[in-house]
């Protein structure tokens, strides 16, 4: 063992300086201060930490607070779209991982793939067109008259998908991000053992039942990885908003802080409210790090 | 409203500085150091400026109002005449597609350099880069409002005039000495802009903002979805402020801004505004149909985004006439410029007249200041379309509007607050 930890060096080195490193600088505009020409001023030393701007990130995010309404349609749209991805991934990645066979699953695993081929910001860039009025997915979907569906269940206001409705943001992130939820998947449902699915069967267990009480819990640990490898990203996105919406109606907890740290006086309150939302996501992995020791306890 | 971060901790230090002993709050900071000023430092402490009295911004620099013209510190000697240098490139910092690259090209191949534009997306990102010291520019682009910051850090040097003597012989006379940089010392005009009402004639059938003005937005619900506010703090309060009849555009009135603040999120409730600059595409594509647009966009939708089938006839654009705002961008020299000759040549050759209007109708849409340039003539030979008429800024525009002027710290952290507040949502 430790004659190949040498091999970890050039990892370690580039987790310190480009993450270490540039979170310690988050951390000390955070806890540093602003000029009067707003230019942050960062507090290296933990010693000369000036607080307020930490207390005024936690009073601007409790209930009542200026950023309280953004937190809150933040959770709320991240979990629906967690929800929306789940309910899409999974049976994506069940079905790749256990019923495609041969040909089939290399041609579904390299379409997984594709999308990974183009960056995100190019795929949302390319729904700003395509649900445009003249666009044709928008056309689409009104010529199968989605949008008069959506429409009576007040899930649309109006006919335009890119005027600051809410379900064009959830959308926009269940698809940008579902890719990376049905990877995890389906590595994790691939590797379970075919026979323990046919001794449930053999020992009376329905096909629900098999999967409740063997797939599903085998997969918890994937499923889980999944989950916390797109909703952090999904709690820190802003332009998926900007680009699908541009509606402060529709604005996330990271717009706010981009709106702060681009060209707003209080940079260090961006800072602040970053930290505190990293703080919050760290609940998150520590749960999943929590699962992940029991299942390898086991 | 809250209040702000900073003034908290000077706050916290004043009365409850024992509760975080242990928190170490450091003393005062103001990194902000004040240069002296060639003149001495005399008078009040503001930069020996014998204009000194009035409020200033956060370098001590008076903040320059048209009644209140402003003459800027030299803090340098202007370079001498000489030899232009040749060779190498000329550095020049600017916005995103905001000059002709054949005009650039052409400047190129008189001078012998190769001419290379160097990005941003905001002056205060601008302003940013260019305060860490680490970029040499010969030529930066800004606006009336940023002068004083980038004069009192240093950023900037004053230019030598006998190497701009376009600037006498074919700019508007108005701008030969502007009240925002007496003499002058630091800048050249650039391009002129309103801020207006861009819309969609073609979907708004008879709708006419000229009774309504700046209402009409929060008349707008039949449109919601396809309304847009320009992303930018003043331009956007500023419009809740004039729809209420305020005509100081940078007034420090906590309770007009708070109100502006309530309005633009009200108006969000009626009419989902989409925050954005991008006014110029999202019109002549359709995608907005009513958007708070600078004049030069219009203009500039015209020549470069109108989609194949999208007639320019389309598109309309209102301007309040009396105290709207106007301004316009302007042009100053970096502090550490490697060509300092040839970055004089530079802005002198982009007051030509003909270069100015290659550079106007050939690409920006933006208007220069530019005697020789007759804007009547430009819609009489049908190069721009008669509907966007609006869009050109005459001397009489100029001396009768408003403008958005440099505030104090104090009064810029009000806005930017209010600012966010909307954002929100």
């Amino acid at each position: 063992m430790r004659r190949w930890g040498w091999l970890a060096t050039p990892g370690l080195a580039w987790l310190a300086a480009f993450f270490l490193v540039a979170f310690y600088a988050i951390v000390a505009v955070g806890f540093g201060n602003v000029t009067d020409v707003y230019e942050p001023v960062p507090h290296w030393n933990p010693l000369d930490w000036n607080v307020g701007y930490m207390l005024q990130a936690l009073d601007d995010l409790l209930p009542g607070g200026r950023s309280w309404g953004v937190f809150l349609r933040t959770l709320l749209y991240v979990g629906l779209a967690l929800a929306l991805s789940l309910a899409i991934g999974y049976p994506v990645a069940y079905y790749v991982s256990r019923h495609a066979r041969g040909r089939t699953k290399v041609v579904l695993l390299v379409l997984l793939v594709a999308p990974f081929w183009i960056s995100y910001l190019m795929r949302m860039f390319a729904w700003t067109n395509l649900l445009d009025s003249q666009g044709y997915a928008a056309q689409a979907l009104n010529a199968l008259s989605i949008d008069s569906l959506f429409r009576a269940v007040g899930l649309l206001d109006g006919d335009d998908w890119l005027g600051g409705q809410p379900i064009a943001v959830i959308l926009g992130l269940v698809y940008g991000y579902v890719p990376y939820l049905i990877l995890p998947l389906y590595a994790a449902l691939d590797r379970i053992d075919q026979r323990l699915i046919e001794a449930a069967r053999d020992l009376g267990a329905s096909p629900a039942g098999a999967f409740r009480r063997v797939v599903l819990p085998l997969s918890k640990a994937g499923t889980l990885g999944g989950i916390v490898l797109i909703a952090l990203p999904m709690f820190g996105d802003y332009y998926t908003p900007d680009l699908m919406s541009g509606s402060p109606r529709t604005a996330m907890i990271g717009n706010t802080i981009n709106n702060a740290v681009q060209g707003g006086p209080d940079k260090a309150l961006g800072a602040a409210l970053t930290l505190l939302l990293s703080l919050f996501l760290l609940v998150f992995m520590l749960y999943y790090l929590r699962v992940l020791r029991r299942e390898e306890g086991t | 409203m809250n209040e702000p971060s900073g003034l908290s901790r000077r706050r916290l230090l004043a009365g409850a500085g024992a509760l975080f002993a242990g928190a170490g709050l450091a003393g005062c900071e103001n990194t902000t150091t004040p240069v002296r000023t060639a003149e001495g430092g005399g008078g009040d402490g503001i930069m020996g400026d014998p204009t000194a009295g009035g409020p200033v911004d956060a370098a001590g620099i008076p903040l320059a109002r048209r009644d209140y013209p402003v003459t800027l510190p030299r803090i340098a000697d202007p370079v001498k005449a000489g030899r232009p240098e040749r060779g190498g490139e000329l550095q020049i910092y600017n916005y995103a597609d905001y000059l002709n690259p054949e005009v650039l090209k052409a400047f190129g191949e008189q001078e012998g350099v190769s001419v290379r534009v160097t990005t941003f997306n905001t002056l205060d990102e601008a302003y940013t880069k260019l305060s860490t010291g680490r970029f040499q520019f010969d030529v930066i682009f800004t606006a009336p409002d940023h002068l004083p910051r980038l004069v009192g850090r240093r950023l900037i040097q004053p230019l030598n005039f006998d190497l701009i003597p376009n600037l006498r012989t074919e700019v508007w006379p108005e701008l030969h000495s502007p009240f925002y940089d007496v003499g002058p010392r630091y800048s050249v005009p650039y391009t002129l802009y309103t801020t207006g009402i861009g819309w969609r004639n073609d979907k708004l059938g008879d709708f006419d903002p000229g009774e309504l003005g700046w209402e009409a937005f929060w008349r707008a619900g039949d449109y919601r979805g396809r309304v847009g506010v320009l992303d930018d703090s003043r331009e956007g309060l500023g419009m809740a402020l004039m729809r209420r009849g305020v005509t100081d555009l940078n007034t420090e009135d906590e309770a007009k801004l708070t109100q502006a603040a309530d309005d633009l999120i009200e108006l969000n409730e009626i009419a989902r505004v989409k925050v954005a600059i991008t006014g110029y595409e999202t019109l002549p594509a359709g995608r907005m149909w009513l958007s708070q647009v600078w004049s030069g966009d219009m203009l500039n939708a015209v020549i470069s985004y109108l989609p194949e089938g999208t007639s320019g006839d389309v598109l309309s654009y209102w301007y309040q006439r009396a105290g709207g705002p106007v301004f316009n961008d302007c042009i100053c020299m970096g502090a550490n410029a490697a060509k300092p000759v040839l970055a004089h040549r530079f802005m002198n050759y982009l007051l030509d007249p003909k270069v100015a209007y290659d550079n106007f109708v050939g690409y920006v849409g933006y208007q220069p200041p530019i005697t020789a340039i007759d804007a009547e003539a430009l819609f009489a030979e049908e190069i721009l379309p008669e509907n966007l008429r609006n869009c050109i800024v005459t001397p009489e525009d100029y001396a009768n509007g408003n403008a958005y002027l440099a505030l104090t710290a104090d009064g810029r952290r009000a806005w930017d607050q209010a600012w966010a507040r909307f954002r929100n949502g």
